[in-house]
């Protein structure tokens, strides 16, 4: 078997470069369209070069604030999540309590239904409490599928951490609150650094609550790219908007690109 | 050992009660809701089990089961095993795996519904990168009134939009082999095969059980990405299951569309319960 030995790492380089070429292919061609005038305008022709298209999104205020409901209602989503699932995976991790193991398959349940199953009840439960066509409405029902999945991400960061390290300090003293708060999560960091980026994009890019959540107020960036298309669709625009909705995730996912290829020990399902 | 007392309850109770609030009391209501004929929400009748009846009954419904089941299999056996492949062909070198993830990871933070117009453009036959390439490779211009290209699209456009998420979850979790195992495999003779089969997909299994899962309900709930590209046709061929209750829905037949959903939320159920039952055979047989 010397040949496979030989020849593997150039061929695992190649279908990497494939792999990427087909990961980009979409995104050039959305990229190339954003720069590119789609409409006709009195001082531009339709296919010409232009950075109009970007300069529409910073005139256009439903754009603007389609950018900013969007930042506002990830922000409440992980500040709702984290501090809720940090408690809980560590329940998952360490203790053993009637039902445990039904009750993270509910919650797994939870993240594996499809939105459209509950967009009615979640519409009218949400227009009781008055939290319709607003970004906490978004934040929240969000919820249904991140507090699962964060939960699922930081037990296995918890279970990483060893055992005993619990045990010496609750010899030291320290009550269980306390020592989630002041020992546990110095430790799980760059965990909960993981679980807020994977929040991040979950929430980010999704439309179905999004969509019958906000009607006339509130609306993030997908649905503001959905009211651009109509009769007359400017699709460059609609393209240099949806590179912009990518920018600050692309920002983040750099920032996080170490801590994502160090890797973490992952928890059971 | 773990200790078996009750204070764990108290640690879950935050995010049982915000699950409770945003997933149960919606989920009770639309069981409620199923059992009823409902012209507005104040004057409804009681039709008991009729709506179930009618949905079972109805060939639509198992024609879009069918073809949900069909495009989920075929989503599953290329994502896992592609995913895999990929997650194993990331370099070592620490420069290089950042922007390796980095770019790989761009699909999942494309606005949902962007996905099908960005798939559309590429394959427009006068703009498109590949729409203008494709007719000297004999791919058709009417491409859409083809059932079996339709269906190329779309899972080329799924692949496209999720294989990165079973990459990342892959590469986590190969990323926690102490090096010590890789030396002592080399010192033995192993073959790359017998690395892969023996030391690195047994670290796999645990992630390839969530990612299966999660791959499993996207795909077989497929929503707002498959409609758009070509409207379900041609002929229904791309009618999916979560298609026939978003039009239920937007046409405010509560009773109807409260059924379908429980049935689909007892799919799901089905489903999950299946997974943990398939782990703790692998736990007990001492895989994980």
């Amino acid at each position: 078997m010397k040949f496979p030995r030989l020849y593997l790492p150039a061929i695992k380089s190649l279908i990497l470069v494939i792999f990427i070429a087909f990961t980009c292919l979409p995104l050039v061609q959305m990229t190339l369209i954003s720069f590119i005038a789609t409409l006709p305008t009195p001082d531009t022709e339709v296919g010409t070069l232009t950075l109009s298209n970007y300069a529409g999104i910073w005139t256009d205020p439903n754009l603007r604030s389609a950018f900013l409901n969007s930042i506002a209602y990830v922000l409440i989503n992980i500040l709702i999540t984290i501090p809720t699932a940090i408690p809980a995976a560590y329940a998952f991790s360490r203790m053993s309590f009637l039902g445990d193991k039904y009750l993270f398959l509910a919650f797994i349940a939870f993240r594996i239904t499809p939105p459209v199953v509950l967009t009615l009840p979640i519409f009218q439960l949400f227009s009781n409490l008055g939290i319709v066509n607003s970004v906490f409405g978004i934040g929240l029902a969000h919820c249904l599928f991140n507090l699962p999945v964060s939960i699922w991400i930081l037990q296995g960061f918890i279970s990483a951490i060893p055992r005993e390290m619990d045990e010496t300090a609750f010899l030291d003293g320290y009550s269980r609150p306390q020592f989630i708060w002041n020992i546990l999560m110095p430790q799980i960091a760059s965990g909960i650094a993981v679980t807020a980026f994977f929040c991040f994009m979950f929430s980010w890019v999704e439309v179905v609550f999004a969509r019958i959540l906000t009607t006339t107020n509130g609306k993030p960036i997908s649905m503001a790219i959905n009211a651009l298309f109509g009769f007359q669709t400017d699709i460059g625009l609609v393209m240099a908007v949806t590179v912009a909705s990518i920018l600050p995730g692309a920002a983040l996912l750099f920032a996080m690109r170490n801590h994502l290829s160090r890797g973490f020990k992952i928890g059971r399902v | 050992m773990k200790r078996r007392d009750n204070t764990g309850w108290i640690f879950v109770l935050p995010a049982t009660l915000v699950l409770g609030l945003i997933g149960l009391i919606p989920l009770i209501k639309v069981v409620n809701y199923s059992l009823f004929e409902i012209f507005i929400l104040d004057a409804r009748f009681w039709v008991g089990a009729e709506w179930y009846k009618e949905i079972i009954g109805s060939g639509r419904f198992w024609a879009s089961f069918g073809r949900s089941t069909l495009f989920s299999a075929l989503i599953l056996a290329i994502q896992i095993p592609l995913g895999i492949a990929i997650a194993l062909c990331i370099p070592r070198g620490k420069f290089w795996v950042g922007i390796t993830l980095a770019i790989i990871a761009l699909p999942l933070l494309v606005p949902w519904n962007m996905i099908p117009s960005l798939w559309l453009s590429l394959l427009n036959p006068d703009t498109g990168l590949l729409g203008r390439l494709f007719p000297q490779v004999g791919w058709p211009a009417d491409w859409k009134l083809s059932v079996a290209h339709t269906w190329a699209v779309i899972i080329a456009m799924d692949v496209w939009h999720w294989t990165s998420l079973v990459v990342i979850l892959c590469y986590i979790a190969l990323t926690t082999i102490p090096a010590a195992h890789y030396q002592a495999a080399a010192t033995d003779g192993a073959g790359s095969w017998q690395v892969f089969r023996f030391i690195q997909l047994p670290k796999l299994y645990n992630v390839l059980l969530m990612a299966i899962l999660l791959r499993f309900m996207d795909s077989f709930m497929i929503y707002t990405e498959a409609f758009p590209i070509n409207a379900g046709g041609p002929n229904g061929a791309t009618l999916f299951l979560a298609v026939d209750l978003g039009e239920e829905i937007k046409a405010f037949n509560y009773g109807p569309s409260a059924a379908r959903s429980v049935i689909y939320f007892l799919t799901v159920l089905t489903v999950a319960w299946t997974f943990s039952k398939a782990q703790g055979r692998l736990d007990r047989a001492g895989i994980l």
